[in-house]
C-alpha cells in the first residue's frame, strides 16, 4: 500500500524556488498497479522519489503498509526501503559485476545469510526468465535483458512495492511489451504493489489500474483506466490518448463532412462492437452511418472501442439518433469545427 | 663489448645497485602512506560534494583548497618550504627518511586528484539504486563507489607512481642518493657519461614494467565482458 498525501517538494536553485510537484494526492491499495503519467519536466521522478524519500518531501505525508514515514530516522528509514523496491530507466547495475553477484551484492549488504541470499537470487533469475545469464556482465547484455536484472534485483529484496520511474522509456515496443509483462506476472503472482511513471500512454493502456495525469507538479486527471480512456477531460489526457489512437479529425475536414450531415464519435465500453448498434439505427431511422474511423483499445480491466461516423441527412432526425444511442448505453459524443 | 661491460660493472654496478635500491625504498615507502593518504582525501573529495552521500560545504570547500595549494608548489620548493614540519615528523630533514615526507606531501594531493576522478566516473544512478534498497552509505562506498572505480584508481595509482620516480630523482639535493642523484653526480657533474647512460635505461625499464602491471591490473579488475 502507498498515500500520498498533500505531498509538495520544492528545490531551492539560483533562478529561485522550483516547486516540482504541488500537492499530491495518491492512493495506490494492496496489489493494485498506478501510473502517473505526464511530459518531461512535469515533476514525475521527484514524485516518486518522494515514495521513498531519496527526496524529502517540502510538505505532506508518505505512507507505506500504513506506517508514515518521513519522520523516520535514517536507519528505521533503511528497514522501510528494504520494503521498497525501485527499478530505473537506465538499470543502473554495477558494471563490474555478473548477473549473479549484480542481485547477491545487495542481499549481502542487507545482512542476508549467504545460503539464503543464493537461494534467492537463484529463484529471482529464474522468475525474471534469465536462467543460464548469471556469468554474463551488464555489456553482454540487451537493454530488456539488463532491466530484468534490476527487476530481480528489487524483487530479491522481497518487497511489499515496487516503484518504477520509466523503467520501459529506453527500450523499443517489443521488449517494452515484454517488460510490462513481467511486470504484470509479478503483480499477479507475488501479489507486489507497483506505482510507475512514464510518458508512454501504452504502458498506462496495458498494465495500469488507475491513471493519474500529472502536469506542472500537479495532477489534473486522475481516474480508473478505463474512465480515463472513455471521458479524458482534461486536453493533456486527450493528447496522450492522441498517441496511442489518433481521436482528432482536422478542422477542414470537419468544416466539409458536418456541412452535410453530422459527425459523432460513439465510445464503447466492454465486448460490445457497435456493428448491430449501427445496423440498427440504419432500420430504425433509415440514417446511412458512414464509418470514418474506428479502434480499439484493450486496456488491462476491459475494452474500448471507438468509432467515428459521419450522419447525412437532416438535423432533426440525427438527434434522435443520437437520443436512441445514448439509451442503448454508448458514450456520444458529436464533433464540430471551430468556427 | 664485453670487456668494456664487465669492467664497467665492477667499477659501477655496486654504486647502481645502491641508487636502484634507495629508489626503490624512497618511492615505495612514500607510495605506501600517499596511498593511505591520498586516497582518504579523494574519497571525501567526492563524497562531501553537493547532493553526494555526505555533501558538506564546508569540509568540501576547504579539502578542495588545500588541495590545490599543494598541487601547484613545485616539489623543489616544496622539499625546502616545509622542512620544519618534515623535521618535526620525521625528526630529520637528510637521508631517505628525510625525503619521504615531503615526497608524502607531495604525492597524496595528486592522487586525491585522480582517485576523485576515478570515482565520479562511477554512475550515480547506481549509489541511488543501492540508496533506494536501504543500504548503509558505508557499504555504498566501498561496494559500489571503489569497487566500480577500481580500473580507473589503478591507472591512477600508476601515473602517481611514475610521478613519484620523478620527485625522488630530486632527493640528492638533501643527500636521500637514488637513480636521479646518481646520474646527477657521475653524469653531469664528473661527466661520465656511460653512468648517465646506464641510469637512464634502468629508470625507462623501472617507468616502463610499472606501467605494464598498472595496465595489466586495470585492465583484469574491468572485466565487464
Ligand atoms: N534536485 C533538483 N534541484 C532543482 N530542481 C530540480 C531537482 N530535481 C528536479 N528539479 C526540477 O523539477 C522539475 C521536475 O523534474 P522531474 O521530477 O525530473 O520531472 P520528470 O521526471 O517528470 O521529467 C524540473 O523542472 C526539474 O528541473
Ligand atoms: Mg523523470
Amino acid at each position: 500500500m502507498i498515500k500520498l498525501t498533500n505531498v509538495s517538494k520544492s528545490f531551492q536553485t539560483k533562478n529561485g524556488v522550483v516547486e516540482a510537484v504541488k500537492n499530491v494526492n495518491i492512493h495506490v491499495k494492496a496489489g493494485e498497479i498506478h501510473g502517473v503519467i505526464g511530459y518531461s519536466g512535469a515533476g514525475k521522478s521527484t514524485l516518486i522519489r518522494c515514495v521513498n524519500l531519496l527526496e524529502n518531501p517540502s510538505e505532506g505525508n508518505v505512507y507505506i503498509d500504513g506506517e508514515e514515514t518521513t519522520h523516520l530516522p535514517l536507519k528505521d528509514l533503511r528497514h522501510t526501503r528494504q520494503n521498497i523496491g525501485m527499478i530505473f530507466q537506465g538499470f543502473n547495475l554495477l558494471k563490474t559485476a555478473t548477473v549473479y553477484d549484480n542481485i547477491m551484492i545487495p542481499l549481502r549488504l542487507s545482512g542476508l545469510r549467504k545460503s539464503e541470499a543464493e537461494k534467492r537470487v537463484r529463484k529471482y533469475i529464474e522468475i525474471v526468465g534469465l536462467a543460464g545469464r548469471e556469468d554474463s556482465y551488464p555489456s553482454q547484455l540487451s537493454g530488456g535483458q539488463k532491466q530484468r536484472v534490476a527487476i530481480a534485483r528489487a524483487l530479491s529484496q522481497e518487497p511489499s512495492v515496487l516503484l518504477s520511474d520509466e523503467a520501459t522509456s529506453a527500450l523499443d515496443p517489443e521488449t517494452t511489451d515484454s517488460i510490462l509483462d513481467l511486470l504484470l506476472k509479478i503483480n499477479e503472482e507475488l501479489g507486489i504493489t507497483i506505482l510507475l511513471i512514464t510518458h508512454e500512454m501504452n504502458v498506462v493502456q496495458k498494465i495500469c489500474d488507475h491513471v493519474y495525469v500529472m502536469e506542472d507538479g500537479e495532477i489534473i486527471e486522475q481516474g480508473p483506466t478505463i474512465d480515463l480512456f472513455t471521458k479524458p477531460e482534461n486536453p493533456t489526457t486527450q493528447m496522450f490518448l492522441n498517441t496511442i489512437s489518433q481521436r482528432k479529425i482536422s478542422d477542414e475536414l470537419l468544416a466539409e463532412l458536418t456541412d452535410a450531415g453530422t459527425v459523432i464519435r460513439l465510445t464503447f465500453v466492454g465486448s460490445a462492437t457497435g456493428e448491430p448498434l449501427l445496423a440498427s439505427i440504419t432500420e430504425k431511422f433509415s440514417a446511412r452511418p458512414n464509418i470514418l474511423s474506428a479502434n480499439i483499445i484493450e486496456l488491462k480491466n476491459g475494452i474500448v472501442g471507438n468509432i467515428v461516423v459521419h450522419l447525412d441527412g437532416n438535423r432533426s432526425k440525427n438527434t434522435d439518433v443520437l437520443q436512441y444511442l445514448q439509451q442503448e448505453g454508448v458514450l456520444v459524443e458529436e464533433l464540430s469545427h471551430i468556427q | 663489448m664485453k670487456e668494456f661491460l664487465s669492467e664497467f660493472n665492477s667499477k659501477w654496478a655496486p654504486v647502481i645497485g645502491e641508487a636502484i635500491i634507495e629508489t626503490f625504498q624512497m618511492t615505495f615507502i612514500s607510495l605506501f602512506f600517499s596511498i593511505i593518504i591520498g586516497v582518504s582525501l579523494g574519497v571525501l573529495l567526492v563524497l562531501t560534494r553537493p547532493n553526494f552521500l555526505f555533501s558538506n560545504k564546508i569540509v568540501y570547500f576547504i579539502l578542495n583548497i588545500f588541495v590545490n595549494i599543494v598541487r601547484s608548489i613545485p616539489f623543489i620548493i616544496l622539499l625546502f618550504f616545509i622542512l620544519p614540519f618534515t623535521k618535526s615528523i620525521a625528526g630529520t630533514v637528510i637521508g631517505v627518511k628525510g625525503v619521504i615526507v615531503p615526497l608524502v606531501v607531495y604525492t597524496s594531493p595528486y592522487i586525491a586528484r585522480l582517485i576523485e576522478t576515478a570515482l565520479l566516473e562511477v554512475d550515480q544512478g547506481v549509489v541511488e539504486a543501492y540508496t533506494a534498497m536501504g543500504i548503509k552509505r558505508r557499504s555504498i562506498i566501498w561496494n559500489v563507489l571503489l569497487r566500480e572505480a577500481r580500473p580507473s584508481i589503478i591507472l591512477g595509482l600508476t601515473i602517481a607512481t611514475v610521478s613519484l620516480i620523478g620527485a625522488t630523482a630530486m632527493a640528492g639535493l638533501v643527500g636521500a642518493g637514488g637513480l636521479g642523484d646518481l646520474a646527477y653526480r657521475y653524469g653531469h657533474i664528473q661527466y661520465e657519461v656511460d653512468v648517465m647512460y646506464a641510469t637512464v635505461i634502468i629508470l625507462i625499464v623501472l617507468v616502463q614494467g610499472i606501467q605494464m602491471i598498472g595496465n595489466f591490473f586495470a585492465a583484469r579488475l574491468k572485466r565487464d565482458s
